[in-house]
């Protein structure tokens, strides 16, 4: 097969554009973790997510991000073989010419950078398109959902037949007995507006009664950093995203053509600095729950 | 001084190369590299221990771009800002053993020893390199005006000797700061500016097909080259390309 031949040039635009777009998405990432810290119950937790669940900008956005995610892996994978092609025959002595660690190991940073994202896919994403079992949360006015209601009302009003009858008792014992447990366990939280923590057992009945069960990320944050060992896994990859984004940034305007004398330092600054707050941000929230909580 | 010599020898493009050690003794501490691979292959000669070694060399003054050895680990050896042809002996430890490697690229297949084929960047030269018309002698002086900084910033570029440092260099083999340099000092001059977008894509897509990496904006090109070009123009190179591409000529 004869793919259109891309230059090198082109091919590292895109590389750069999409790595900016990736870095700007980690600082949002990264305010919405910081909201799990709060002690109230979720609150700001919940309320941030929601707005990034159901925004249509934002949803729309979602999907450039996973474009642009796997265009950035795709392309510097390409491009990284056709490097090592460039020099079949290697050297015996190892190079001494003065560079960066980071630079230099961008493709490895970032493989680690991939296993984090695939482990962290496994631990979160993957609960919310059902593929993994996680921890389940529900809106308390969701429970008596308007369908319920109306059964009810038909229900009081003699409307329904005595199976019908029989059907909307069984659906409403299952709804209570969520309730029930949040009552008695004290799972509700965050001004009774959600009942959280629940197991995929407690939901599994609701299926097909109540909707809007949803993923309970912030109650699995907190079981999963109390893990030590995950805590210790996910500080450990995150320092190698630390390698990947200093020398990121700086790449990504060199890149792009933004050289200037005048400019040069305080953009290879600013790398560090955006690489060191992005990662000691996303730090932040195992450190404290594997050492505080 | 005394050195323990390890040195690539192959004995052509499709042979199996090896390290052989030689000794050298009694070497002036103001012996240029060249000087000292001299006084080796005589010795190699008159006692018929081996073949010389073979090297590129011209100039020997650092203006040709000819030599170009990759020492202890660094393309020109250990001193910046010049090429093999200028290096000294006083660089390097008495007694010390010293690795030497002829660039290693595929765009740069080995002929013999230390000697590769450059013809690549002859060839990346030929794809768009030039002036295509003759823009006579030296004009009167102020007849075109140019500004100082951008006369100061072409004339850096065009220190480029063409010596592969930048390739050798390189963890990619990539051979952008030439490339950049090429560009960029006839991008910056007017007479050279009529052509550059033709230019520019003419002489990346040659760079590409000839098998050079893509950079990584890793730098070590400007660590080693002999000429101190700096990373700037590789960034104004993509600018170039940037702007050629959205003006679409070619
Ligand atoms: C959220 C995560 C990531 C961010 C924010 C990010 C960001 C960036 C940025 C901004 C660059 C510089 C681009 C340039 O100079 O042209 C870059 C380069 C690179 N990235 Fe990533 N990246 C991420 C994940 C990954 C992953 C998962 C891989 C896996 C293979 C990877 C591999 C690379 C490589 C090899 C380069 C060097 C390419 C080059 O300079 O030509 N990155 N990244
Ligand atoms: S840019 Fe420097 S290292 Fe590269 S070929 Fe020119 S002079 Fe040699
Ligand atoms: S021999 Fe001409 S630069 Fe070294």
């Amino acid at each position: 097969m004869n793919l259109p031949k891309i230059a090198s040039i082109s091919k590292k635009i895109v590389v750069a554009c999409v790595g900016l777009f990736l870095l700007v998405f980690l600082l949002v990432h990264m305010g919405i973790n910081l909201c799990l810290l709060r002690p109230d119950g979720g609150a700001w937790y919940i309320a941030a997510s929601n707005f990034m669940g159901t925004n249509y900008i934002i949803k729309v956005f979602e999907v450039v991000l996973f474009a642009a995610l796997i265009a950035h892996i795709i392309i510097t994978v390409a491009l990284q073989i056709q490097n090592w092609k460039a020099r079949p025959v290697r050297y015996h002595q190892p190079s001494k010419s003065k560079t960066s660690t980071a630079s230099k190991t961008m493709i490895w940073t970032g493989g680690l950078v991939f296993v984090f994202l695939v482990l962290h896919f496994v631990n979160f994403y993957f609960v919310k398109m059902g593929l993994v079992e996680g921890k389940y949360m529900i809106q308390t006015e969701e429970l008596f959902s308007t369908e319920l209601q109306n059964e009810y009302m038909a229900a009081t009003q003699g409307k329904l037949s005595e199976e019908e009858v029989a059907l909307f008792q069984s659906k409403m014992e299952k709804v209570n007995a969520i309730a029930v447990k949040a009552e008695a366990e004290g799972l509700s939280s965050n001004d009774m507006k959600w009942i959280m923590n629940l197991s995929a057992e407690d939901v599994k009945p609701l299926e097909g009664i109540v909707e809007g069960v949803e993923p309970d990320f912030y109650n699995m944050s907190y079981e999963l950093f109390g893990n030590k060992v995950y805590s210790i896994i996910y500080l450990l990859l995150f320092v190698a995203l630390a390698f990947h984004l200093i020398h990121a940034m700086q790449s990504a305007f060199q890149t792009l053509g933004l050289n200037h004398n005048k400019y040069n330092k305080f953009i290879e600054g600013f790398s560090w600095i955006y690489a060191i707050i992005i990662v000691l941000g996303f730090a932040t929230v195992p450190v404290y729950i594997m050492c505080f909580v | 001084m005394n050195f323990t010599l390890k040195i690539w020898r192959q004995e052509n493009a499709k042979a199996k190369g090896r390290f052989e050690t030689y000794k050298v003794e009694n070497i002036s501490s103001d012996c240029s590299f060249l000087e000292m691979l001299d006084i080796l292959n005589e010795s190699l000669i008159s006692n018929k221990i081996a073949h010389p070694v073979c090297f590129d060399n011209d100039c020997r003054e650092g203006i040709c771009g000819m030599c170009g050895l990759y020492i202890n680990g660094r393309p020109h050896g250990n001193d910046d800002g010049v090429t093999t042809c200028q290096l000294h002996m006083r660089k390097f430890k008495d007694g010390e053993t010293i690795w030497i490697e002829p660039w290693r690229a595929k765009a740069f297949p080995v002929i013999r020893d230390l000697v590769v084929d450059r013809t690549a960047y002859d060839k990346i030269i030929q794809a768009g390199g030039y002036v295509s018309v003759s823009t006579g002698g030296v004009p009167d002086a102020n007849s075109i005006l140019i500004a100082k900084d951008k006369a100061d910033k072409a004339m850096d570029a065009a220190e480029c000797i063409g010596c592969g440092a930048c390739v050798a260099a390189c963890k990619n083999a990539s051979a952008m700061l030439f490339v950049s340099a090429k560009v960029s000092h006839l991008a910056l001059l007017p007479q050279g500016k009529v052509e550059a977008a033709n230019r520019v894509q003419k002489m990346v897509e040659k760079m590409d097909e000839l098998g050079f990496g893509n950079c990584t904006n890793t730098y070590a090109c400007e660590a080693e080259c002999p000429k101190l070009i700096k990373r700037s123009n590789i960034a104004r190179l993509n600018r170039e390309w940037i702007c050629a591409r959205v003006g679409k000529e070619k």
